[in-house]
C-alpha cells in the first residue's frame, strides 16, 4: 500500500520534472542562456532519478508480494520462481511501460553527460526533446496505464505469469528489446536538435552515430533472442513467422542499418544530410507506429496484447511526431543541400546509395505486409499475407543486399578503380565455388542457391579484408601488441566487417534452416525407433515429473547415446494450462528438435520431429555481429568532432 | 541528383512490382465464421477467426483434432492434423488458415491460437 503511495508520487514528481526539463530547456537553449540550460539538464537527470525510485518500488513490491497492487496480483504469485517475478516487472503492460521510460531516462541521461561538448544550443535542444518524450510516457504512466494502481481487496496470493513467459528466455529477451525500442529515441532527439539549432553539418554525426549504433546492437540482440526464444519455447520449429510484432521491430533496424551506412557518406563526402536526418527520424517514428500497433490491436497477430486505453495516446503521440519530423525536415531543406559534387555510379558511395534504397524498399514490403489487413478491411473485406508474401517480395531485395555486402566493402571511395574485378576475385570465387558445389549436390532452388552462395561471397569478403591486414601486420613486424593497436586504430572498419561476418553466418543459418528443414510426425510405443534426415530416435517411455509450480509428463527419447526428454508441463494454477517443453539437440551441423504432442493410452506417444540444418549458426552470427558492434563503438572518444568537420571540408571541390 | 532520382525511379518500380506480384498470389480473407458463411466460396485458402467451442475430439495422440468454432452466430466444424497450440483449450479464439471442403468441414492446414499475452490476464474484480 504505501509502495503504491510512494510510487505514484514519483511517477507524478518525474512527470512535472520532465515537463519543467522541456520547456525550460527549448528556451533556455535558444537564448543561449549557459546557466538555465545546466538547470534543464540536472531536471533532466532528475526525472531519470525519480523513474528508477518509480522502478525500484515496483520491483520492490513484486519482490515482497505486494497484492495489493493490481499490477503485483495480475502478474506473479507465490509459487512462480523469485527470478520470473523479478522478471515480471517488465512483463506486463503497464510495468513494460515503465521499463521503457526508465532505460529511456538512463540512456538519455548518458547522452547527456556523453555530450558536454557538442554545442550549448544542440546540448540543450536535444535535452529538451528527450525531455518532452519522457513526458510523454510520463503522461501515459500517470494517467492511463499506470503499475502503481492498488486493489480495493488484497488478495491472498497472485495470478502468477503466463506460462509461456515462465522461461530463461524472459529474462533476457524482453528487457533486451524494449531496451532497444527505447534507445531509438536517442539519435531521434540529437537529429531534430541539430535540425533546430540549424547545424546541420557533419558534426553531430560523430555523436548520433554512436548512439545509433547502441540502438542497433540492442536491437539486433533483441532480434536475435527474440527468435532463440520463439525456437526453444513456443515448439513450432521456427523462430520467425512474419507476425505484427516482428515485422515492427525489424523495421527500425532495417531504417538504423541504412543510416549506419548512408551516414558514412556524409562523414567523408559531405552528401545525402537530408537523407541521414530523415532516417535516423523514419527509425523513430517506426517505433512509435510499431508500439501503436502492438498495444491497440489493430492489426491481427497472434501476439494479441490487451487492446488497451494506450492505443490512442501512442496514435496522438505519433502523429506530433511524424508531424513534427516532417515539418523540421522541410523547415531546414535550403540548408540541407550537398555542395559536394556527385560520384560516379560505381564507387562506395553508389554502393551505400544503391544499398540505403534497397533497405527502404524492404521497409516498404515489410510495411505494406503489416498493414494490408488495416487497409483492405477499411475498403472491403480484410485480407492477410503470410510468409509467402513476405519470402516473395523481399526475397530478390536480399539477394541484391547480400550482393552489394559482399562487392560494396571492396569498392573504393569516389571512384572505381581499374583493377577493382581483381579485388573482387576473392568473394566472386566464393560464390562460383558454393554455386557448383551446391548444383553438383543436385541443389536446383533458385533462392536457396543465392542465398547461400551470396552469403559466402560475404564472408569471403570479410576475411580477404582481415587478410590484408593481418598481411600488413607481418610487414610491419606482428606482435601481439601491434596486431591489438592495429585493430584499433581502425575499429570502426573491423568492428563494421565482423558484423557483415555475423550476418553472412546469421543468413547461412536461416537459408540452411528455411530451405532444408525436414518434419515427420510420428506416433511410437515405448521401444519403438524413428528415422529423420539419417537420425535414429528411439522413444523409451513416459512418466510424470512434479515441479515446484507445475508437473510435466515427460517422454524420454534416446539419439545416439544423448538423452531428449520432449515434455508437456500443465501448471495447476493457470486453469490447467499446458504447455510445450520442446527436446532439441544442437550441433553445429543441424538440430534435432522434438515436440511431445500427446500421449495415449497404451502407454504410446507421438512426436512431431525436425530435424532444422545450421540453427546454430544463426545465434552464433548474431554473437559475433553484437562482438562487432562493441568493437565498433569502443571507447571513441579520441575521434572527436573537428577531424570528422575537416573531412568532410576537404573533399569539397578536390575530387 | 538526376541519377539519384533515377536509382531511386529504379528500385521503386522493383519494389512496386514484387510487392504487388507477391501480395496478389498470397494475401489470404481474414474471417469470422459468420462471414464465411456469407462469403462466396473462394478458390484459394481463407483464414477464420472463432471461439473453440467444447465439443473438442483429440485422437491420433494428440496429432489429430475435430472441434466447432463459432463465432456470435455462426458455427463450422474444423478438421486439423498437426502439432496444436499449447494454449488451445475451449473458450480460446483461434484462427484457422484453410478451406472449406465440399464436406461442410473446415479443413485447416494451420491453426494459430490467439496468445492470451502477458498484456491480458484477466483482471481481479474487486
Amino acid at each position: 500500500m504505501i509502495l503504491a503511495f510512494l510510487g505514484s508520487g514519483a511517477l507524478l514528481a518525474g512527470l512535472v520534472l520532465a515537463a519543467f526539463s522541456a520547456l525550460l530547456s527549448f528556451w533556455a537553449g535558444y537564448a543561449e542562456n549557459g546557466v538555465m540550460i545546466q538547470v534543464g539538464r540536472r531536471a533532466f537527470y532528475a526525472t531519470a532519478a525519480m523513474i528508477l525510485v518509480a522502478g525500484v518500488l515496483l520491483e520492490t513490491a513484486l519482490l515482497t508480494h505486494d497484492f495489493s497492487l493490481a499490477y503485483v496480483a495480475e502478474h506473479s504469485d507465490l509459487s512462480t520462481p523469485i527470478a520470473l517475478v523479478a522478471a515480471a516487472f517488465y512483463g506486463g503492460q503497464e510495468g513494460s511501460l515503465l521499463y521503457w521510460t526508465l532505460i529511456l531516462g538512463i540512456l538519455g541521461s548518458a547522452s547527456l553527460l556523453a555530450s558536454a561538448r557538442i554545442g550549448l544550443r544542440l546540448a540543450a535542444y536535444s535535452a529538451g526533446i528527450m525531455a518532452a518524450i519522457l513526458t510523454f510516457f510520463l503522461v501515459v504512466l500517470v494517467l492511463v496505464a499506470s503499475p502503481f494502481d492498488v486493489l480495493q481487496i488484497t488478495p491472498p496470493d497472485g495470478l502468477g505469469l503466463n506460462p509461456v513467459l515462465r522461461d530463461g528466455g524472459m529474462l533476457i529477451h524482453p528487457p533486451v528489446v524494449l531496451a532497444g525500442f527505447a534507445s531509438f529515441a536517442i539519435p531521434f532527439s540529437f537529429a531534430a536538435a541539430a535540425l533546430l539549432a540549424g547545424r546541420s553539418d557533419a558534426a553531430w554525426i560523430a555523436h548520433t552515430r554512436r548512439f545509433a549504433l547502441v540502438a542497433w546492437g540492442l536491437q539486433s540482440a533483441g532480434l536475435v533472442l527474440g527468435m532463440w526464444w520463439a525456437y526453444h519455447v513456443l515448439g513450432w520449429g521456427g523462430y520467425w513467422g512474419w507476425d505484427p510484432v516482428e515485422n515492427v521491430a525489424f523495421m527500425p533496424w532495417l531504417a538504423t542499418t541504412a543510416y549506419l551506412h548512408s551516414s558514412q557518406v556524409q562523414e567523408r563526402r559531405g552528401r545525402l544530410r537530408g537523407w541521414n536526418f530523415g532516417l535516423v527520424m523514419l527509425a523513430f517514428l517506426l517505433v512509435v507506429f510499431g508500439t501503436f500497433i502492438v498495444r491497440s490491436g489493430i492489426v491481427p497477430s497472434v501476439h494479441t496484447f490487451a487492446v488497451s486505453a494506450i492505443g490512442p495516446w501512442f496514435f496522438g503521440f505519433l502523429g506530433v511526431c511524424l508531424l513534427f519530423s516532417v515539418g523540421l525536415l522541410a523547415f531546414r531543406a535550403g540548408d540541407l543541400k550537398s555542395h559536394a559534387e556527385p560520384a560516379p555510379a560505381v564507387s562506395r558511395e553508389g554502393a551505400f546509395t544503391l544499398q540505403n534504397l534497397l533497405l527502404i524498399g524492404v521497409i516498404v514490403v515489410v510495411f505494406w505486409g503489416t498493414m494490408l489487413p488495416l487497409v483492405s478491411g477499411m475498403l472491403g473485406q480484410q485480407r492477410v499475407v503470410g510468409p509467402t508474401y513476405y519470402e516473395r517480395a523481399a526475397g530478390p531485395l536480399f539477394a541484391a543486399l547480400l550482393a552489394l555486402m559482399a562487392a560494396g566493402p571492396l569498392v573504393p571511395w569516389r571512384h572505381a578503380g581499374a583493377p577493382l574485378w581483381r579485388s573482387l576475385r576473392w568473394p566472386a570465387g566464393a560464390f562460383a565455388f558454393l554455386l557448383a558445389a551446391l548444383l553438383v549436390a543436385g541443389v536446383r532452388s533458385l533462392p536457396a542457391l543465392l542465398g547461400l552462395s551470396l552469403a559466402l561471397a560475404v564472408a569471403a569478403t570479410v576475411v580477404y579484408e582481415y587478410a590484408r591486414a593481418a598481411g600488413r601486420w607481418r610487414l610491419a613486424g606482428g606482435g601481439w601488441s601491434r596486431a591489438l593497436a592495429l585493430v584499433m586504430r581502425r575499429r570502426r572498419h573491423y568492428g563494421a566487417y565482423l558484423a557483415h561476418l555475423g550476418l553472412a553466418m546469421l543468413v547461412l543459418g536461416l537459408a540452411a534452416s528455411h530451405f532444408w528443414q525436414q518434419e515427420k510426425d510420428v506416433t511410437l510405443l515405448p521401444g519403438e525407433q524413428v528415422a529423420v534426415a539419417g537420425y535414429t530416435l528411439t522413444y523409451a517411455g513416459v512418466q510424470n515429473r512434479e515441479l515446484a509450480d507445475h508437473s510435466e509428463l515427460v517422454a524420454a527419447m534416446s539419439l545416439g547415446g544423448q538423452s531428449l526428454e520432449p515434455a508437456r508441463a500443465t501448471y495447476a494454477g493457470l486453469g490447467g494450462q499446458s504447455l510445450t517443453h520442446v527436446a532439441i539437440s544442437s550441433s553445429p551441423i543441424a538440430d534435432v528438435y522434438v515436440v511431445l504432442a500427446g500421449t495415449n493410452g497404451d502407454g504410446s506417444a507421438s512426436f512431431r520431429i525436425f530435424v532444422n540444418p545450421l540453427v546454430s549458426w544463426i545465434w552464433a552470427g548474431g554473437a559475433i555481429i553484437i562482438l562487432g558492434v562493441l568493437l565498433g563503438n569502443a571507447g571513441e572518444r579520441r575521434v572527436g568532432v573537428a577531424p570528422v568537420a575537416a573531412r568532410v571540408r576537404s573533399p569539397v571541390g578536390a575530387s | 541528383m538526376i541519377r539519384w532520382g533515377i536509382a531511386m525511379a529504379v528500385v521503386a518500380a522493383c519494389v512496386g512490382y514484387l510487392v504487388y506480384s507477391a501480395s496478389g498470389g498470397s494475401s489470404e480473407y481474414y474471417l469470422t465464421v459468420s462471414e464465411l458463411r456469407a462469403h462466396s466460396p473462394t478458390t484459394g485458402d481463407v483464414r477464420v477467426a472463432g471461439v473453440v467451442q467444447d465439443d473438442v475430439q483429440r485422437s491420433d495422440g494428440g496429432l489429430h483434432l475435430r472441434f466447432t468454432e463459432k463465432d456470435g452466430t455462426a458455427s463450422m466444424l474444423v478438421d486439423y492434423s498437426g502439432t496444436v497450440p499449447d494454449i488451445f483449450r475451449p473458450g480460446i479464439t483461434v484462427v484457422a488458415d484453410g478451406r472449406l471442403g465440399a464436406d461442410g468441414v473446415f479443413h485447416a492446414r494451420a491453426l494459430l491460437a490467439k496468445c492470451p499475452s502477458r498484456f491480458s490476464t484477466t483482471p481481479y474484480t474487486s
